[in-house]
């Protein structure tokens, strides 16, 4: 490694501050170029007054990430940091730790998101809150949703985030063909979940709860992920982390059988299960406890054993006597995928965590190649092309099979 | 935005020099000592509270980080034992290992106390039959200091960006001695030793630094004085560390007792409030 010679990045600048007040200098992350060749006398003089490392030897300060710079590429004027920059509007939903609210700017009248954060009288700041937040500010990426400010007062912290019409649940519901989303948009939705997670993955962070509920939609049919809440950066060393992430019905059997070393790959099967819900509609594995989860999948992956799954007996949560089954196609539970489609269906959905294909190589997929490398010209097309009612079957979809297909009946309310 | 790479990982940010030249010129003439046994203070709390010295040298890097990105205004709002105690609880709170807030407060509550240990308290020294009373934190002091705890971290959080995650040098350490073939128990402990000291060092060497050569440089210091005899060449170029810095950092961990000592005169006798 050589960080000598390379800058260190830049992480961008979330300005934060308790009330609008003038820019501070804020931590930069450059470190300050090669001082001149220093005698004896003075290298013991800056030991011997420890503050006069505070003038390094002819280096002029680098270029750090500075709070004007932030401000530039923001989109609100500079008085935005005050919670009455924003108009709050309807009440969008409600989180583990927060209230999410449209907001719109007082001075520009764009529409934002605001995630008003409940101050635990418990715990202080929540560690989820803390997590998200030096998370997504790094994490900038056309498939993420993008974090513009935190706004902090005595007793409130707001995280302004950019404006998402809808999450790809209600996307389902309202667009969809009984929930069902047609090809097209499976594969363009597939492709930008891909290249979010990919881009997290190769910055080594895990999302760890990827759901359609997780994933936002805005006006131009564009997916991004959202709510990093859970998620959090795998550096080195790894410690052994928790096993209660992902909802349920998203969570890879190797967190269900109990490892708390999992990887990237926990996100890969989120990915697969929710590829095959677009489909069909339904979530693919709906669980209703870890054990129950476990069955669904089992009975449609077939049951791990040491032969297919070495190592699998020592996972804590592994039984002997999980009742036995035999691998099940695909092909058979989901007629409406095309070939190429279960191909990649199957890479992501493999039961042993080291067989499950990374996001990148996922997006190497053949099946995404008669995708056009769309600008978001293309983009506004299609999902205008997605107002027309009426659209049912219209890609050869069997309406009605899916209640009856085993491991598919879903509890009540979904 | 520019793709974070995975150095990032084994990396810091680091101070400006206008940053540093804010902080001296916002403190007052006993800054340093008051860094010094904020530092301290940090680090005995960290030992109450059984912490893992991982999270209490995260709560160090975060009050030192602390320090230079903040306001002085920021500064004024709360005692540095507040900032002290705000920043373990925060480094706790992100670890494997979170402390309850109570026992934050009871552990500050001691430390500060008549019977705490800490020489800059208690310059006479502990008295052998500490009252309980002394240190006694009711239902009411709680919840009082516990909201001053939850804002102080929420002060903390903005002040630095909410960039908590610190890169340490412990584990580099270890590697490098595996490389360099003089892996022994007496050096990994000295070279610890070393790093633990020098989180308390005013020089702020973790913001100056990155962890590769805050490794290096206490694997030299660790290796003269323990005797034991490293290759002849330039092995620290191997690790990317220039003789300059090099040069720096061993003055500073060689100094740092020197420091210490003065530190103790100074103050003899003197409490130093860090209230």
């Amino acid at each position: 490694m050589s960080s000598r010679s390379t800058t260190i990045p830049h992480r961008s600048s979330v300005s934060s501050t308790t009330s609008s007040q003038p820019p501070q200098t804020s931590h930069s992350q450059s470190r300050t170029q090669q001082p001149q060749r220093l005698t004896a006398q003075q290298l013991a003089e800056r030991v011997i007054s420890p503050a006069s490392i505070l003038f390094p030897h002819g280096s002029t300060p680098p270029p750090g990430r500075d709070r004007l710079q932030a401000q530039r590429r923001s989109p609100f004027p500079m008085d935005r940091r005050h919670p009455s920059s924003f108009q709050q509007l309807e009440k969008l939903g409600e989180g583990t730790y927060a209230t999410v609210y449209k907001g719109r700017n007082r001075q520009t009248g764009d529409l934002v998101a605001l995630k008003e954060i409940h101050l635990d009288s418990e715990e202080g700041t929540p560690s989820t809150a803390i997590r998200e937040i030096s998370l997504m500010k790094e994490l900038k990426h056309e498939n993420i949703v993008t974090l513009y400010d935190v706004i902090h007062t005595e007793n409130k912290l707001m995280l302004v985030f950019e404006y998402m019409d809808k999450d790809l649940k209600k996307y389902m519901d309202a667009r969809g063909d009984r929930g069902q989303l047609d090809q097209v948009t499976i594969k363009r939705f597939m492709q930008d979940l891909l290249r979010g997670v990919a881009f997290c993955h190769e910055n080594r962070v895990l999302h760890r709860d990827l759901k359609p509920q997780n994933l936002l939609i805005n006006t131009r049919g564009q997916l991004k992920l959202a709510d990093f809440g859970l998620a959090r950066a795998f550096g080195i060393p790894v410690n052994t982390f928790s096993n209660e992430v992902v909802t349920l019905w998203y969570r890879a059997p190797d967190v269900l059988l109990g490892s708390r070393t999992y990887n990237t790959s926990i996100d890969i099967w989120s990915a697969g299960c929710i590829m095959a819900e677009m489909y069909t509609g339904r979530p693919l594995f709906p669980g209703t406890t870890n054990e129950d989860q476990l069955q669904k999948i089992f009975r449609l992956m077939g049951t791990p054993s040491e032969r297919t799954w070495p190592g699998i007996s020592q996972l804590p949560e592994y039984k002997a006597n999980f009742p036995s089954y035999a691998t099940q196609s695909l092909a058979i539970l989901l007629p409406q995928v095309d070939q190429l489609g279960l191909d990649l269906l199957g890479k992501l959905l493999q039961l042993r965590p080291e067989n499950r294909i990374n996001a990148q190589d996922a997006l190497r997929h053949p099946w995404f190649q008669d995708l056009p490398d769309y600008v978001g010209q293309g983009r506004v097309q299609v999902s205008s092309s997605l107002h027309q009612p009426g659209q049912l079957g219209h890609q050869g979809v069997v309406p009605g099979g899916y209640g009856t297909q085993p491991g598919l009946v879903g509890p009540g309310g979904y | 935005m520019a793709p974070i790479s995975s150095v990032e990982y084994l990396s810091n940010p680091l101070v400006t020099s206008n940053q540093l030249l804010d902080l001296k010129n916002s403190e007052r003439d006993n800054g340093l000592s008051v860094r010094f046994a904020q530092a301290q203070l940090t680090s005995a709390a960290g030992i109450l509270l059984r912490l893992p010295q991982e999270v209490i040298a995260q709560a160090i890097v975060l009050l030192q980080r602390f320090w230079v990105s903040s306001r002085p205004e920021d500064r004024e709002g709360f005692s540095p034992k507040t900032f002290s105690a705000a920043t373990i609880y925060l480094a706790a709170k992100l670890s494997a290992t979170p402390v309850a807030p109570r026992s934050v407060v009871n552990v500050y509550a001691y430390l500060t106390s008549k019977a705490s240990p800490l020489l800059f308290v208690n310059p006479q020294g502990a008295p052998t039959d500490p009252d309980p009373a002394d240190y006694y934190v009711s239902e009411g002091t709680y919840e009082r200091e516990r909201q001053r705890l939850f804002v102080c971290e929420s002060v903390v959080l903005v002040g630095i960006g909410f960039d908590t995650r610190v890169a340490l040098p412990y584990s580099l350490a270890l590697t490098y001695i595996q490389v360099l073939g003089v892996s022994s128990a007496s050096l990994a402990r000295r070279v610890f030793e070393h790093l633990n000291a020098g989180l308390l060092s005013p020089q702020l060497l973790h913001l100056t630094h990155q962890p590769h050569a805050l490794a290096v440089a206490a694997i030299y210091v660790a290796a003269r004085e323990t005797g034991i005899k490293l290759v002849e060449q330039n092995w620290w170029e191997v690790f990317d560390v220039d003789r300059e810095d090099l040069g720096f950092l061993v003055l500073a961990y060689g100094s740092l007792a020197n420091f210490a000592e003065a530190e103790a005169k100074k103050w003899k006798g003197i409490a130093l409030s860090l209230d």
